[in-house]
């Protein structure tokens, strides 16, 4: 019964259907299934599919938004019994939109897939100064800063975070992620960041690589 | 064909010209003609009455003119050639005042001109891709109109690219740019010096015109640093061939991205006008969408980028209006579809208009879901041109961002959609576009398509108001004035409406 009702929890997911995935966790946890099994075999095995769909190409934005949406319904529900089986995030990670910039659409997919992907995402919002990144990142321990950009005006600013980044002495703990439409891999390496990548199912990917990667050191 | 000259006989004015001469090279000299699609047989508004010794039918022209019309002898003008001798009428020498403006339906205006006895005055568009001029004399006949590219392009296509190549150290080029092929423009169109224009854009095109510093522009929170509304002289403008002291009006903007071209385009569609009460909308579609809606007497502007797919790029077959772009597809036989190439050429590609009816027949088949899943991909449109699952992402991407920014203005007003009685859809994509494949993908809210009045370059009619309506000026600024602005990035309903319209 509970492969089916995981099961049926990343179906409904992958449909959005916020309400019946909220009540499917409900129902898991009465059930007896650990928090941390529903999410990760449910919920999170859920997103991963709408991530892999969205990389083809065979599902779009509204489709993962939706899909957001319901992930977060039932994290919600979840949330204290996480806390108390003590289940940590794989890691952290701060996101914005880089200063100039209110373009967040892709900024946010970026978001619910690293969510989905188990990690602790602080959502810094758009117009982003370098300075909050790089505090941020500081303050709250962050393995991963992620900068996001849709303006050719604008992706200038990462280079920026870059710098501040190494001026405050974190580049060999934190890694920094750009991506936007106009970003590509030559400007990263220009600029000395980490990763790029050309949409949010690899961004995320990559991001809990990196997170395997700074663990091990 | 005959060889040498043929005479053509035009509103009875006989002349002679070379045998071949398509019609459309001669009626300027008659008074006003206007050719919105560049000669293309695709507007159908350069319909003459001719007989004679004539080219053969074009598609163009079987497509575009009913049979009754090809019954009376109507023809393109930009269709049609004079073999041998030909008689040609047409509704020329339109001296009455709301008529001086070609396309559309304009209010009519006071004539009062800007300029003085005996005077020729310009009217100026100067659009990111095209720079569009038309001559007027003092009775406000039409004399003279022409189009050239934006040089300006080499620095980048977008407004942004152009201000990035400004702030990189290109002002005076950008600046030098345009102002050379406003002045060239004007050296080849008008027979005299011009002694008055009004030079209408958006703001980072007066922006550069005026060498205005763009910073402000280019990040948020894109506080414009000059909204215009201004006299200059010509002199002070650095244009050549107007005389040193013609003034030169640069009309109002109503905020950064919502420019001085809205405003005109505003005006020429009767939005400065405070006793019309109508609701109704004004959306000039391009990579930018700036739409305005009047409401019991409230004006609201935003401004929505789509992007340049509906220009061709960012589409794997993507083209522009040129020879070899299928412009027009509808359903064929056998389930295939059918498609209409631009100049009898080979088909290589695909324009916005073609795009936009692929789409709306994909749908139909069934090809296409609403989610915008592509069920065999490639799409083939017209072998060889087809379209990608990708193709189809970056139509959404720019449809949903047109769509979501009208839902957004009618939502945030309070608007039913079905108050609106008019939905002027107005820039050279809205006049090529076929509402209802425009509908149908849901880049336009499908019940406004009854509403939907498509006007042409209406920013370039305004501008020509302004030019021979002295005393439209104070009602223009007041109208940019109390004009709000509705910013869409920071709008949590555009985001949800986005989102929803991204679908088909
Ligand atoms: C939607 C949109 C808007 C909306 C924004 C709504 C919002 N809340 O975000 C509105 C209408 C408000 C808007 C406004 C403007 N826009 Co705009 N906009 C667009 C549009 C149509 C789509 C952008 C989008 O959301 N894409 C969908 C998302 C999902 O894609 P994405 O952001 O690229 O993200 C994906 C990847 O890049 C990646 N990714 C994103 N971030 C990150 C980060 C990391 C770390 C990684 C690894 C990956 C990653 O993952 C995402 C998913 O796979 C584009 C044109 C286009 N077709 O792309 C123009 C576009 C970006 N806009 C443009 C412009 C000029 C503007 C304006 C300045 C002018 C205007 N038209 O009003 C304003 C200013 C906005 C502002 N204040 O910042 C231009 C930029 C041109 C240039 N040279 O820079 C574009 C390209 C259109 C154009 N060609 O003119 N815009």
């Amino acid at each position: 019964m509970s492969n089916e009702t995981l099961n049926e929890i990343s179906a409904q997911l992958q449909r959005g259907r916020a309400k019946i995935v909220k009540e499917l966790v409900t129902n898991a946890l009465e059930a007896g299934l650990s928090a941390e099994e529903i999410l990760n075999d449910g919920l999170m095995a859920g997103m991963n599919e709408v991530g892999e769909k969205f990389k083809e190409g065979t599902v779009y934005v509204p489709e993962v938004l939706v899909a957001a949406r319901a992930m977060n319904a039932g994290v919600e529900i979840l949330k204290p019994h996480l806390a108390a089986e003590g289940v940590k995030a794989t890691g952290r990670v701060c996101i914005g939109t880089v200063q100039g910039d209110l373009h967040d659409i892709g900024k946010n997919l970026v978001k619910m897939m690293l969510e989905g992907k188990g990690l602790e995402v602080i959502d810094l919002g758009t117009d982003v100064s370098p300075d909050t990144f790089v505090n941020t990142a500081v303050e709250q321990d962050c393995q991963i800063i992620c900068c996001s950009a849709l303006l050719t005006t604008t992706m200038g600013v990462m280079e920026e975070v870059v710098k501040k980044a190494e001026a405050a002495g974190i580049r060999d703990k934190v890694r920094i992620m750009v991506g936007g439409a106009p970003v590509d891999e030559a400007f990263c390496r220009k600029i000395g960041a980490d990763k790029y990548t050309p949409d949010a199912a690899s961004a995320a990917d990559a991001a809990v690589a990196f997170c395997k990667e700074l663990k091990g050191a | 064909m005959r060889e040498g000259k043929v005479v053509l006989t035009v509103n009875g004015v006989p002349g002679e010209y070379p045998a071949g001469t398509l019609l459309s090279a001669v009626l300027p000299d008659f008074g006003l003609f206007s050719l919105p699609c560049g000669g293309r047989g695709r507007c159908g508004k350069c319909r003459v009455t001719a007989s004679g010794e004539l080219s053969p039918l074009t598609d163009a022209e079987t497509r575009i003119l009913t049979p009754d019309e090809l019954a009376r002898g109507i023809r393109l003008a930009c269709q049609t050639k004079a073999l041998g001798p030909a008689d040609v009428t047409f509704d020329g020498g339109r001296e009455e005042k709301a008529r001086i403006l070609t396309e559309g339906i304009l209010p009519s205006f006071d004539l009062d001109p800007v300029f003085g006895e005996n005077g020729i005055g310009a009217a100026v568009d100067i659009g990111t891709t095209t720079l569009a001029v038309r001559l007027y004399d003092r009775k406000g006949k039409l004399l003279r109109e022409g189009t050239r590219l934006n040089p300006q392009a080499s620095f980048g296509a977008d407004v942004v690219s152009r201000m990035q190549a400004a702030l990189a150290g290109h002002a005076v080029e950008l600046k030098r740019a345009v102002l050379g092929a406003v002045d060239s423009m004007l050296a080849s169109l008008s027979p005299v010096p011009p002694a008055a224009a009004v030079i209408t854009g958006n703001s980072a095109m007066l922006h550069l015109l005026t060498g205005t510093d763009v910073t402000p522009l280019t990040r948020a929170p894109f506080r414009a640093a000059r909204l215009f509304g201004e006299f200059l002289t010509a002199e002070e403008l650095g244009l050549s061939v107007p005389a040193p002291g013609a003034p030169v009006l640069l009309p109002p903007a109503i905020a950064s991205f919502v420019g001085a071209d809205t405003a005109t385009a505003m005006l020429a569609c009767g939005f400065a006008d405070e006793k019309n009460g109508e609701t109704a909308l004004l959306a000039d579609i391009g990579t930018n969408g700036e739409i305005v809606l009047r409401r019991n007497g409230r004006l609201y502007a935003c401004s929505t980028a789509a992007g340049p797919a509906f220009e061709g790029a960012g589409i794997s077959m993507g083209m522009g209006g040129e020879a070899g772009a299928v412009d027009r597809v509808f359903p064929g036989r056998d389930g295939k579809l059918a498609a209409h190439v631009i100049g009898d050429a080979a088909p290589t590609g695909i324009c916005g208009s073609g795009l936009v009816d692929a789409v709306a027949c994909l749908l139909e088949n069934g090809d296409l879901d609403e989610t915008g899943f592509l069920e065999d991909e490639p799409a083939v449109i017209l072998p060889p041109v087809e379209l990608t699952q990708n193709d189809i992402r970056a139509v959404q991407l720019a449809k949903g961002a047109i769509h979501a920014g009208i839902r957004t203005l009618l939502r945030i007003s309070g608007t039913p959609v079905g108050e609106v009685k008019t939905f002027y859809v107005a820039g050279g994509f809205g006049s090529y576009l076929d509402v209802k494949s425009a509908c149908r993908i849901g880049l336009l809210p499908a019940e406004l398509r009854p509403a939907v009045r498509v006007v042409g370059n209406a920013a370039l009619s305004g501008c020509a108001m302004l030019l021979l309506g002295r005393g439209l000026l104070a009602p223009c600024l007041a109208m940019a004035r109390r004009t709000g602005h509705v910013e869409l990035a920071s709008s949590p309903v555009f985001t949800e409406e986005y989102m929803e319209r991204m679908l088909f």
